[in-house]
């Protein structure tokens, strides 16, 4: 993972799909279906799909509620991209500066039980070991989390996507 | 596609306070797994089985809300068992470490087998 980078990749990164949602609870489970919908085609496994619906439905509902507030006419954008070896789905919301770091630190469930932690906080770290990479970057007006999965052959659909 | 609001109801089994599960959890299932759960701890049981058969999403707020009852549960010194988790749901168990603190079983029968044996 890395906690805040560049989202610089290769230049031969297709868009697949591109929408916008307004922040509102709940929104997060359209976007994880959207998104899964759209990479229908690259032939992910079950399993890996699972965790990237995890990874955007986690980073969606962060954007609109750290991001935009729970503001429903501030839209999270959404943006699923492929290069052939890698799937990526960018996720802004309109959080500004500065770019959030995230808490390198794993929670701690027996600290979260003896009442210790709060019980929350869970919502990066699942990402994190959702998907291959988080990349963080951010300006004056935007925030934008990058969850990337590497493809394997086989699994990269080819002509067929998008 | 709209929220599947979480619904729950409670039944005993064998000695076991099953809390069947449908819906979704996330943070609009707080008010009505609190409920279920106080209801389910009313007659004391040892154990209080969380049925998450007819679950299809849970999200980290619903995580926070499962460690919430865990803890309940220790410091009541009940147990806390779950069953019927998807594959993927018993991973992210797995990774939040819920499932080294409360019994996780592929179905409603073993759980409840367990609980009589213990």
């Amino acid at each position: 993972m890395t906690a805040s980078g560049h989202l610089d990749h290769d230049d031969d990164r297709r868009v697949l799909a591109e929408f916008s949602l307004p922040s509102e609870p709940g929104n997060e489970r359209r976007a994880a279906d959207e998104v899964a919908g759209t990479v229908e085609s690259l032939g992910l496994a079950p399993d890996r799909l699972e965790r990237l619906k995890t990874a955007v439905a986690e980073a969606t509902m962060n954007a609109m509620e750290h991001g935009n507030g729970y503001r429903p006419e501030v839209p999270v954008d959404i943006r699923v991209l492929f290069s052939g070896s890698e799937l990526m789905v960018h996720i802004t919301d309109r959080g500004g500066s500065p770019v959030p770091v995230p808490d390198p630190e794993v929670p701690d469930l027996a600290a979260k039980l003896e009442g210790l932690q709060t019980p929350r906080g869970w919502g990066l770290f699942l990402i994190r070991n959702m998907v291959d990479e988080m990349n963080i970057t951010g300006d004056r007006e935007h925030h934008t989390v990058e969850l990337l999965m590497h493809l394997e052959e086989g699994q990269k659909g080819g002509e067929d996507a998008g | 596609m709209p929220a599947k609001y979480l619904e729950a109801e409670v039944r005993q089994e064998a000695g076991v306070a099953v809390i069947e599960l449908r819906g979704e959890i996330d943070g609009f299932a707080e008010e009505a797994l609190a409920a279920a759960y106080e209801e389910a701890e009313a007659g004391n049981p040892e154990t209080v089985l969380l049925d998450f058969e007819g679950v299809d999403y849970i999200n980290s707020t619903g995580i926070a809300l499962i460690v919430g009852l865990l803890a309940k549960a220790r410091a009541a010194k009940r147990r806390l068992v779950a069953c019927n988790l998807s594959d993927h749901y018993v991973e992210i168990f797995n990774i939040t470490r819920l499932s080294d603190f409360m019994g996780v079983y592929p179905d409603r029968d073993s759980a409840l087998e367990e609980a009589a044996t213990t």
